[in-house]
This record gives structure tokens, sequence and C-alpha cells, in this order.
């Protein structure tokens, strides 16, 4: 690590600078955010406006709010538990990005993971927020190029890849990078990896698969997290002699 | 679907909606760039690293932004190229964006690409689609000042535990999502796509800590092919 990251890093660091870097990111990260969330939830009423001024079409209130109540009772709960659950991940920029972007399990995140892990920074501090925004950055450009490619050029692409390799990447692309970024951080915390493993399966499998989505994930990374701790408090007291606090 | 639903999902204007929300996703995109290189000079952070950082993630995105496009391509047979371009260019997955397709059609009463969805119920599924959005962007704006006091809150200013408590909550979510895809009933392929990429990126990353020319960036992708691969072989 340079000198400058050292003296920087480090999100408890008691000097001045630090903090007063983690206040400036963060009001930053809220000043691009938050707008731009804002116009979005604004924008997203735009198709409608759309069909509407131009055709004429609507459901009618009664449908629409029958629409959105089917909505709000499939994935009302993933409002609240997906936000929740990355943000220790995430943190401030990278939840008003990927939140923004979507992609999250499957691009955002391992996306980020990745590019920490390519320049090799330490997790949590200052360079590794920078890292992972930068990151995050990376994965939404490419994503935007490969979706422009498909809306421009999607039917005449679908003549040139076979049926089953399309069928292929719509099955089995999303569970591989899932293993993908499970292996990664199992890597680095091989009990933690067995923990959430077991407690998520034995949940899913348990109830026989019909225990809600959300519920799992909620109890996964929250039964991961307090299993954290008190792995980490053990192992800080077994090496008190030797424990450098920041 | 009719021939003015069709016609209508590929309107021009529609196009342009599009085009105007993929322009804020990427202006969110490059703005926040342009904090981090700020930051970067304010700690003293090597402009190189950044550029390798943003390399890394534009190449690791790669193999997951197959699967979208592909996923994409599906999708657009059903609402037509614009409104699906607009869509999965934000928050909300393919999956659930269909699901809230099917959700406008039924509270129409109608079935999706059926001749009797018309333009109603085409508006009411774009309805439905976006409005589920919403949900995540206002939860986000609403709570993630306070989720970030949280976090420090939680972490008591002690960077490792910081660290491990994002490492536990990703293994956490990602154990949650693994087991989604468990289910026997939905055939063996989505297991084995799982421990295949979990394997595959084990053994690539610890691969490209002796072959330095195989960066790690591409190894999220060749774990995704090589998981697919092998699912799609059984």
């Amino acid at each position: 690590m340079t000198v400058a990251s050292e003296e920087a890093s480090g999100l408890g660091q008691a000097g001045a600078s630090g903090a007063a870097f983690e206040g400036w990111w963060q009001r930053s990260a809220s000043r691009i955010g938050v707008p731009t969330l804002l116009a979005t939830a604004v924008l997203c009423l735009l198709p409608n406006l759309v069909i509407y001024l131009q055709y004429g079409a609507f459901p009618g209130w009664d449908a629409a709010f029958a629409a959105w109540g089917m909505v709000l009772a499939n994935f009302g709960a993933f409002y609240l538990v997906e936000p929740i659950s990355y943000y220790p991940v995430l943190g401030l920029a990278g939840s008003y990005m990927s939140f923004l972007a979507g992609n999250i399990a499957n691009m955002r995140l391992p996306c980020s993971a990745v590019a920490q892990e390519v320049v090799g920074v330490e997790p949590n501090t200052p360079e590794a927020e920078i890292v992972a925004v930068l990151g995050i950055a990376g994965s939404i450009v490419t994503n935007m190029l490969f979706l422009a490619l498909a809306a421009l050029g999607g039917y005449g692409l679908l003549q040139h890849v076979p049926a089953t390799i399309q069928a292929g990447f719509r099955s089995y692309a999303g569970p591989a990078i899932f293993g993908a970024v499970f292996g990664q951080f199992a890597l680095r915390y091989p009990k933690l990896a067995a923990f959430a493993l077991l407690i998520a399966v034995s949940l899913k499998c348990g109830s026989g698969f019909r225990i809600n989505d959300a519920v799992v994930v909620v109890a996964s990374v929250f039964g991961t997290i307090v299993i954290g701790r008190v792995l980490y408090v053990r192992q800080r007291s077994s090496k008190a002699a030797t424990t450098t606090q920041a | 679907m009719s021939p003015d639903v069709l016609d209508a999902a590929n309107g021009p204007w529609l196009w342009g909606a599009a085009v105007l929300m993929v322009s804020v996703v990427l202006l969110q995109a490059l703005l926040y760039v342009r904090q981090s290189l700020a930051a970067a000079r304010r700690i003293g952070f090597p402009r190189a690293r950044c550029y390798q950082a943003f390399r890394a993630g534009a190449v690791s995105a790669i193999g997951p932004s197959l699967a979208v496009a592909a996923i994409m391509l599906g999708m657009m047979t059903v609402v037509g190229a614009p409104a699906t371009w607009f869509k999965l260019s934000i928050i909300g997955a393919a999956p659930t964006s269909l699901a809230a397709v099917q959700f406008g059609a039924d509270a129409c009463g109608v079935k999706v690409g059926s001749p009797e969805y018309d333009l109603n119920a085409l508006a009411c599924s774009c309805w439905a689609m976006n409005i589920s959005c919403v949900g995540w962007l206002l939860v986000v704006v609403i709570f993630a000042r306070r989720l970030e006091s949280l976090r420090r809150k939680v972490s008591g200013g002690d960077s490792q535990w910081l660290a491990v408590l994002s490492g536990a909550a990703m293994l956490g979510a990602f154990a949650a999502l693994i087991s989604k895809n468990l289910n026997p009933r939905d055939g063996f392929g989505g297991t084995v796509a799982m421990i295949v990429g979990g394997v595959s990126m084990v053994a690539l990353l610890k691969l490209s800590d002796r072959v330095t020319w195989l960066g790690k960036e591409y190894a999220l992708g060749l774990a995704m092919l090589l998981g697919m691969a092998a699912a799609m072989m059984i």
C-alpha cells in the first residue's frame, strides 16, 4: 500500500482528514444520487404518458391499481429487503448507482468485487470505495452498450445465435454468476461461506421450497453477519496481545 | 399481439423515452466517475489504478451483459424493443418485469400475446412494469443516508470488522440466491451451473495469481460460461 493510502485508510480513523473525506464523499454521493434517482422515478411514467398521449390508451384506474397491487404483493418486500441487505457491501454511492442501473446481484456486486480484487485494495477503505464506484461505473457502461446493441440490432442477432445457446444464457447464466461470486468470497471467508449456505439451504429445503425468498435473504444476510461478528470477536480476543486497533 | 399494439410498442416516442432513460443512467455513472477521480486526487490514489478499476469493472461485466442481452431479446417479443430497453436499463430485472407485464394483462382480464391484448392492456403492462421500479428508487432515496449511519454505528469505527461485515453480507445474499436455484423441480442444471461456476471462479482466481497475463477481470465471464456449458451438457 502506498504511504498516502496508509494515512487515509480506515473509516474509523480518528484524524480530521479521514472524517472530513468521508463527509465530503457522502455529501457528493447524495448530491448526485438523489436527483438522478428521483428523476428516474418520474421518467418511469414516461412510457405510459407516451402511450396515452399518442394512442389515447389507458386501462382505467381500477385496472392500474389492481396491477400495482399485484406488483406490490409479490415484490414489495424486496423494495425494503434488497437495499438493506446490499447496503453494507455497496455503500452509499454504490447503492445509488446500483439501485438506479439494476442488475445488482448478477453484475454490480460481482464487478465491484472483481474491480477491488484486480486493483488490490483493502476492503472498506476510501481506496476501496473509489475502486468499487469505478468498477460499478465500468460495468454500467458495458451493460448499456450491450443493451443498446440488443435493442437496435436485436432481431438480426437472434438469427445467428442457436436457440439452445439463448436458452442456456436465460436459464444458467444467473446461477453460474451467483456461484462464481459466492466462490470468490468463500475463498476469503470459508467458514462464513459454510454458515451462509447452511442457513439459506436449510431454510429453503426444510420448507420444501415454499418459504418466501425475502425471508431467506434477510435470515441469510443477517444470520451470517451475526456469525461473522461472533467469529471476529473470538479471533480478536485470542490475538489480544498483537491486535492493532484502528 | 395485434398490429396496432406492435406499432405502439415500437413507436418513435417510446424509442425516445428509452434513449432518455439510458442517458440518465450513463450521466449518473459519469458523475460518479468524476467524483471518484476527484476523491483519488484528494487522497493521493494513483490515476492509473483508477483506470484499472474502471477497466476491470467494464471487462468483468461483458459476460453478465451477454446474459442480460440474451434475456432482453426474449422480453422484446413480449413488449417490444423500446419498452424492454427502457426497462432493463434500470432497476427491476427481467423476470420481475415480465411478471409485472403479466399482472398488467391480468388486471385487464387478458392474456399476454393473445389477440385481446390491446393497447389498453399494453398500457397497463407498461404501468405495472414501471411502477415497480419506483419502489426501489424511493426506498433508496429515503433510507440511504440512514442506512449509512446504521452501517457506521454497527461497524463502531472498526474498519476490519466492517470488511468482515460486508463479506458476511455478500455471502449471505449470494447463499440466498444459490438456495433459490436448488429446487430439483426446476431440474439440476441450475445446481450444476452454480457449482461449476463457483469452482471455476476459485480456480481462475488462483490461476491468475500465478499466470499474470490472465487478468482477474476475465474470471467472472469465463466462470459464467463454464457454469453454463456444464449445465447445458447434463
